[in-house]
């Protein structure tokens, strides 16, 4: 079969199959940020397994370096609930300002 | 002469790196001096880059700047009286990161932002594909500097059995390795239950990679490897013993592992998004944005079967990978330069 057949091909054998795979994670990209996504975003909570160093010899540094962010839990608790109430309170502002459009855009119709 | 390297970043394994550190060979080659730094620097790249407070051009030296994302630090660079070409080698799509991986999100927004004001700030912008520099508002291409004697030798007869399905890439969102799985699956069900996939790249962080692992072992356990790190003689291995390269990827700059699956004489089933066209030309069978997993899976099995098609591919792919050989891609990067003066 020359290249150019096999993409016709291709697509008249799957037109008689009805086997697609439904399971499983599907990653698509996020088009248009919904105020409920940006709610959980910003919530900031990040994983302290992501905490890892990249060096050779890397896991000694991993540990030191979540040692430390376990030292510093109090501290850092503290900077992460200030982030998300400023997060939290700037959306919440947002949210009313889109209804109040969304209304004023009603009324002028 | 002296022409000097900036990147936004270096990594061990980073395409961008690896260019500059080829052009930084053939530099020498030319009797040109200079050095390459970089705004941020993994440490495993060792030595060969410099951090970006150590440069300190010449008035009459070139700066090359490849740039590939954010890098607020550059911004320096720019103000500097030097000539410059910037070389783009194209910033993915924020919009494929902000569920996966926030910081790279934040970095490709930022990046893409401020790609205008870099372009519009130097002597030349230049793209590694038509479709980079499109983007930039140029039409200067200077391509990826692809040396296939580095990878080894091409394999002599086809690989044994079972069929092996392989992509290259970074585990990352946009280059789909969800929907590479998917297809490489249903391929298995319905044409070789012992067929295998190997998947290839670093994993942008843990929490994608387990996703991805934990994606494979659903649908395919037992059947899917994913590896990264690898050797430059492991990779020439990995594409040795394939049978079909897939590549689903939902953007893409340039793609070298088309050219290196190529090189390998494996036929490449990809998607026709960015730069994938332009150069896989007719070497690849290209699928349409709505050709679904079902079709991916159809096409695998005659690329990986039928004889004729394979052989045709790989006179083909043959004639790409001449079309991108390293001297006329090294006489475009060294006329460009000393149309600035190097």
């Amino acid at each position: 079969m020359m290249p150019e057949d096999a993409l016709r091909a291709a697509r008249a054998a799957a037109a008689q199959r009805s086997d697609a795979l439904e399971q499983g994670l599907r990653i698509e990209p996020t088009e248009r940020v919904s105020i409920e996504l940006l709610m959980e975003w910003a919530t900031i909570e990040p994983d302290p397994d992501l905490m890892r160093s990249t060096r050779k010899l890397g896991a000694p540094i991993t540990w030191a370096k979540r040692q430390l962010v376990h030292v510093l839990r109090q501290y850092l608790r503290e900077l992460q609930s200030q982030q998300t109430r400023f997060n939290l309170n700037l959306l919440i502002r947002l949210a009313e300002l889109e209804d109040r459009v969304a209304r004023l855009e009603e009324r002028v119709k | 002469m002296n022409v000097h390297q900036v990147l936004s970043g270096a990594g061990p394994h980073d395409a961008v790196t690896t260019q500059a550190l080829a052009f930084r060979a053939l530099f020498r080659a030319w009797g040109w001096g200079g050095r390459d730094v970089a705004a941020e620097i993994d440490p495993r790249v060792g030595n060969c880059v410099a951090p970006l407070r150590a440069l300190a051009p010449l008035q009459r030296d070139v700066l090359l700047i490849h740039y590939s994302a954010y890098a607020p630090k550059l911004r320096g660079v720019l103000q500097m009286p030097q000539r410059k070409l910037l070389i783009s080698h194209n910033i993915t799509p924020a919009r494929w990161f902000w569920d996966h991986d926030p910081q790279a999100g934040v970095v490709c927004a930022l990046g893409r932002k401020q790609l205008p004001e870099f372009a519009a700030a130097v002597d030349v912008a230049a793209g590694v594909s038509r479709y980079n520099a499109r983007e930039l508002g140029s039409d200067v291409v200077i391509p990826i500097l692809f040396d296939p004697a580095q990878l080894g030798a091409a394999r002599e007869r086809e690989p044994p059995q079972p069929p092996v399905v392989l992509f290259v890439g970074r585990l990352a969102p946009h280059k789909r390795q969800d929907a590479v799985v998917r297809a490489f699956e249903l391929f298995r069900r319905r044409h070789a239950s012992d067929a295998r996939l190997v998947l290839v790249g670093a994993p942008i962080n843990m929490r994608y990679e387990q996703a991805m692992r934990a994606l494979a072992d659903e649908l395919s356990p037992g059947h899917v490897t994913i590896e990264s790190s690898l050797t430059r003689e492991q990779l020439a291995e990995r594409y040795r013993s394939a049978h079909a390269f897939l590549c689903l990827s939902e953007h893409e700059g340039f793609c070298i592992p088309l050219l290196e699956a190529f090189h390998f004489g494996v036929p490449v089933i990809a998607r026709a998004v960015g730069g994938v066209p332009e150069v896989a030309g007719d070497a690849a069978l290209l699928l349409a944005p709505d050709d679904d997993e079902s079709v991916v899976a159809e096409l695998l099995a005659l690329a990986v079967s039928d004889r004729q098609l394979r052989d045709v591919l790989r006179e083909r792919a043959a004639a790409r990978v001449a079309a991108y050989a390293p001297e006329p891609t090294a006489r475009k990067l060294r006329d460009a330069l000393q149309s600035l003066g190097a």
